[in-house]
């Protein structure tokens, strides 16, 4: 015999390729409703995917991202105007510099574009040609240059304002300024959330030969010597006023973990619907390969390897996934990119842009995967039972129980409906309706989650008593006007309140919001302790988290801070307390002490207004002295925004997850009871009875569900997600009775779809064809 | 009436001019090989399906003119099919088989009063809680014929109702078919067997009704002795 085996074996397999790819093409002509059905549930869960992708990473890696294009120093510091010589003598007396940059921050600058304006403008005049970066990323346009007239606004002033690149903007001074490009900087968040940051060339402001600078940003060789550099630093200061250091991981903190809470709700989400597309779409196969079982017997029977037929399970799963899939995944890259993109924005970050393409590839890729093995499998399993038992049209698996027990008396006797049988069609497959209902379950508890959210995000906005503060006026009138505020009707409390910045004694830099409160100050302000205890005595003090990271404060230690009269107080640090106020750089003292320290610290009355009291009452018998408390996230309200959209956009998605779901799995009864229904229709049942049916089975996922996601997230999702912002806020994530009912009214409206457009469905097929067979 | 069933060169015309007329109380087995017709026949004389022309009346009315709707209706008070494969749902038992169409919207009154009598008729009384696979195929076709009968239907239609069934039960069921007054009985069937239970035996062949030579002889006897 000439010839070898193996060319005549990769030509057979080449040939069963063919044969499959014509038969799965001919399968999904055939069936083009279920193709329709399980596309759809495709391509939500690589939209799903996709979402969990874009925003994890663009979110997650948005400050890395951010840090690496900027160049973002390792130190940061800000100090009083000094020369630029001998700010570098001093920097370069330290040791690991590998380079440094000076500049020079004027800050209230005026600025005007177009029909904005805003007095509190940065300008940051920066050294061009220099030898290492300058901390900021160049996102469109060119750097400034040493000719005059030129600017770099940042990229959130720009798309806020709308200045085009090559617009103008009027700085008070200089004129009109010609904006050649636009900027991020990671070290804070962007305008409206921040002042809003614009740069210009020194050299453009003509020569000089010793300018003052009052910011250095300085480049290490090994950040890992960040801490003795930081000592030294502070040691060599002696004599620089106003210095203060920011550290690139200080930065990273605070905007880490505003995005930590929406990236794990997307992964565990994106899981949730991967999960309820792979048991729906394991489900569908696995119906489709029962009912092909006479079939697949015959092609057995003549001789078609096992092989063949899981191949052309997976080639007809294929041919829907792959387009499926596609489309899923640049729905969800689309639909999450646009918020992504304005939140890094906001928080002065690049988009992922070109980087997310292996991601999403990857996560395409899974969208294919899961289909086509759920398809395949069960169609080798299939093929692998005796031909005779394939062609008597044999289950896959021998009847289960159903979880309505062997029987359940009277279902169908007195009393009994045809919704009880839909309930027992859906019970009979136990794996299938746990899975389902457990899906369900907790795309519910997700819902009611977003909606608790979206409330608690709305009263950080709007009710400063989320943030800590008790009191709801204040009035900018002395302490000896206390006794006559509290005579008025309607008013609880009233204290002094004395707020005043100062620094820290040690860092010689950290600027801290120093506020005192005769006696106990929680009575008007208690934002969530998160460690130690709340002061018991005249000498303990209350600090936010910002500042307890920032100068290392934990209960115990000793904070100091120095005053602008040149007064130091020094106090010991009873708790650490969750605040916005100051990105949490905010001290609680006693007012007593603090007046030693500052005795003209402004001050202010607090007003607490009796529960039921009319607040707006109280404000006008005050006077106009008097002024409502507002939340505290006033400049936040775009970052609230954007979280609130992409919130939405989640629990949409996961809303059609849930139509999916039941779609699906009322469709999987249909199909699997196809002569049921038939035999149902041919004994006089018509699309209401049909319904009625369904509706049943709809029942026995929703209820369950419904019940299962309400103790989820009052128990473990709400709380959990409470105990996180209890660093920063008091939300009480625990779903409210209307929050429920809306829930529930979308589970029911979901099922009420789900149902009319499969029985739609069913009822349109012709009885003759459904008796024929399942 | 006429019925054609496929389309383009793959069409082929089943029923050609059948004209057949059942009265209340008549038992007809129409007789036939594989593929001739005899479903069809059966699934358009129950309103499951529209011939392509011609005419059906049941109770008066005209099935071909009515909406699938109404057709629903008049199967549920008309119409009681009996299957050759019993098609008893599986997750019910035997007595909860019966019950099914007395539970549909618009269904007559006393269903359960119906079944229960019908149950005990049949003799299945004893096994009404088992479900269908704890079931011989002759009991399953008991359940299946009590189903049919439970809406107290004017017209039966079976379908090869002993094509699952051993001689001994075949018999049995045929004998209850049989036994069901002031009723019109059609079973389709290809076993002979049939027409000894049958008023009236017709043949489908070539897509036409016919009376065998001795049947008619048969008739005419019988006629000439009414």
């Amino acid at each position: 015999m000439r010839g070898s085996a193996a060319p005549r074996h990769e030509k057979q397999t080449r040939r069963q390729v063919k044969a499959a790819i014509a038969e799965a093409s001919i399968g999904l002509r055939l069936r083009r409703r279920r193709t329709l059905l399980t596309a759809v549930g495709i391509v939500l869960a690589a939209a799903m995917l996709a979402a969990a992708i874009v925003v994890s990473d663009s979110l997650g890696k948005g400050f890395s991202r951010a840090a690496r294009q900027a160049h973002l120093a390792d130190i940061i510091v800000r100090f009083d105007s000094q020369p630029a010589r001998r700010v570098a003598r001093r920097i370069n007396a330290l040791p690991d510099i590998r380079y440094f940059s000076l500049r020079q921050e004027v800050t209230n600058v005026s600025i005007s574009s177009g029909a904005n304006s805003a007095g509190n403008a940065s300008v940051e005049i920066v050294q061009v040609g220099g030898r290492g970066p300058h901390g900021y990323a160049l996102v469109a346009g060119h750097d400034v240059t040493n000719q005059a007239g030129q600017v770099v606004v940042e990229r959130g002033l720009a798309a806020a304002w709308h200045i085009p690149l090559n617009g103008t903007i009027d700085i008070s001074g200089l004129g009109a300024e010609h904006v050649v490009g636009f900027a991020e900087e990671p070290d804070n968040v962007a305008y409206p959330l921040a002042v809003p940051q614009i740069y210009i060339s020194r050299q453009a402001l003509g020569p000089e030969d010793n300018p003052y600078v009052n910011e250095a940003q300085i480049w290490l060789k090994d950040p890992r010597y960040l801490n003795e550099v930081l000592v030294q630093a502070r040691a060599t200061s002696y004599g620089v006023e106003g210095l203060r250091f920011v550290t690139r991981s200080g930065v990273r903190v605070l905007l880490d973990q505003a995005a930590g809470i929406v990236i794990d709700l997307l992964v565990a989400l994106s899981l949730i619907a991967l999960a309820t597309a792979g048991v729906l779409l394991a489900a569908s196969a696995r119906a489709e390969v029962e009912r092909r079982m006479a079939a697949i017997g015959v092609r057995r029977a003549v001789g078609a390897p096992r092989g063949f037929i899981a191949l052309t399970q997976a080639i007809e799963a294929l041919l829907i996934a792959v387009p499926a899939a596609t489309l899923g995944t640049l729905a969800g890259a689309l639909a999450t990119g646009g918020p992504s993109d304005r939140l890094l924005m906001l928080l002065n970050e690049p988009s992922a842009g070109a980087r997310l393409i292996p991601l999403l590839a990857a996560g395409w890729a899974v969208s294919i995967a899961i289909p086509t093995l759920a398809a395949a499998w069960p169609a080798w399993r299939a093929a692998g039972r005796p031909p005779v038992e394939l062609l008597r049209g044999a289950e896959l698996k021998a009847h289960g129980r159903s979880v309505f027990g062997r029987r359940t008396p009277g279902a169908l006797g007195s009393g009994g409906s045809l919704a009880v049988l839909g309930g027992r069609l859906a019970g009979a497959r136990r794996t299938r309706l746990a899975a389902t209902a457990v899906t369900l379950g907790c795309s519910t508890a997700f819902v009611l989650l977003m909606l608790a959210l979206a409330s608690g995000l709305s009263n950080l906005e709007t009710d400063p008593q989320a943030l800590g503060k008790r009191y709801q006026l204040t009035a900018a009138l002395p302490p000896s006007a206390v006794q006559k505020v509290k005579k008025i009707s309607g008013v609880q409390a009233v204290a002094p309140r004395y707020e005043d910045q100062a620094v820290d004694s040690f860092s010689l830099g950290e600027t801290i919001d120093v506020i005192g409160y005769p006696g106990n100050p929680t009575t008007f302000e208690a934002p969530p302790l998160t460690a130690g205890h709340r002061p018991r005595g005249p000498d303990q003090a209350e600090v936010g988290t910002g500042l307890a990271d920032a100068l290392g404060l934990s209960p115990g230690s000793l904070l100091a801070v120095e005053f602008q009269s040149g007064k130091e107080l020094r106090l010991r640090v009873a708790g650490v307390v969750g605040s916005f106020d100051h990105d949490g750089r905010v001290a609680y003292v006693p007012a007593k002490a603090m007046l030693r320290a500052d005795p003209f610290a402004p001050e202010e009355l607090a007003i607490i207004v009796k529960p039921g009291a009319n607040t707006a009452a109280v404000q006008k018998t005050i006077g106009p002295a008097a002024a409502p408390t507002t939340g505290a996230i006033g400049r936040g309200v775009p970052l609230v925004q954007t979280l609130r959209a992409i919130l939405t956009a989640i629990a949409i998605v996961d809303g059609l997850v849930c139509l999916y779901a039941l779609t699906q799995a009322c469709a999987l009864i249909v199909q699997e009871r196809r002569r049921t229904v038939a035999v149902l229709r041919a004994f006089g049942a018509g699309p209401a009875a049909v319904g009625r049916l369904l509706a049943g089975a709809a029942a026995a996922l929703v209820v369950p569900a419904a019940a299962l996601g309400i103790v989820l997230e009052a128990t473990v999702l709400g709380p959990s997600l409470s105990s996180l912002a209890a660093n920063y806020a008091t939300l009480p994530l625990a779903p409210t009775t209307a929050d429920i009912a809306a829930v529930l009214i979308g589970l029911a409206l979901a099922a009420a779809v789900a149902v009319a457009w499969v029985t739609h469905r069913a009822t349109s097929e012709s009885v003759v064809l459904g008796l024929a067979g399942p | 009436m006429t019925k054609t069933v496929g389309a383009g060169r793959a069409a082929r015309r089943l029923l050609e001019d059948v004209n057949l007329e059942v009265d209340a109380g008549e038992v007809v087995a129409v007789l036939g090989r594989s593929g001739s017709g005899k479903s069809t026949l059966l699934h358009l004389l129950g309103g499951l399906d529209l011939p392509d022309r011609g005419r059906i009346t049941l109770a008066d009315e005209d099935l071909t003119r009515q909406s699938s709707q109404r057709l629903a209706r008049t199967r549920l008070r008309h119409v009681g099919f009996v299957f050759q494969a019993f098609h008893l749902i599986e997750e019910l038992s035997g007595e909860e088989n019966v019950l099914v169409p007395t539970r549909l919207p618009g269904a007559k009154r006393g269903g359960e009063r119906r079944a229960k009598k019908l149950i005990e008729e049949l003799g299945i009384d004893d096994i009404k809680e088992r479900r269908p696979h704890e079931l011989s195929g002759g009991e399953q076709q008991r359940f299946a014929i009590a189903r049919a009968l439970v809406n107290d239907p004017e017209l039966v239609l079976a379908d090869e109702p002993t094509g699952n069934l051993d001689q001994e039960n075949g018999a049995a069921v045929l004998e209850l078919l049989r036994r069901l007054e002031d009723r019109a009985v059609v079973i389709v069937t290809h076993e002979p067997q049939a027409a000894a239970i049958a008023d009236r035996v017709l043949h489908l062949s070539d897509g036409r009704l016919s009376q065998p030579a001795v049947e008619a002889r048969r008739a005419r006897l019988g006629g000439a002795a009414a």
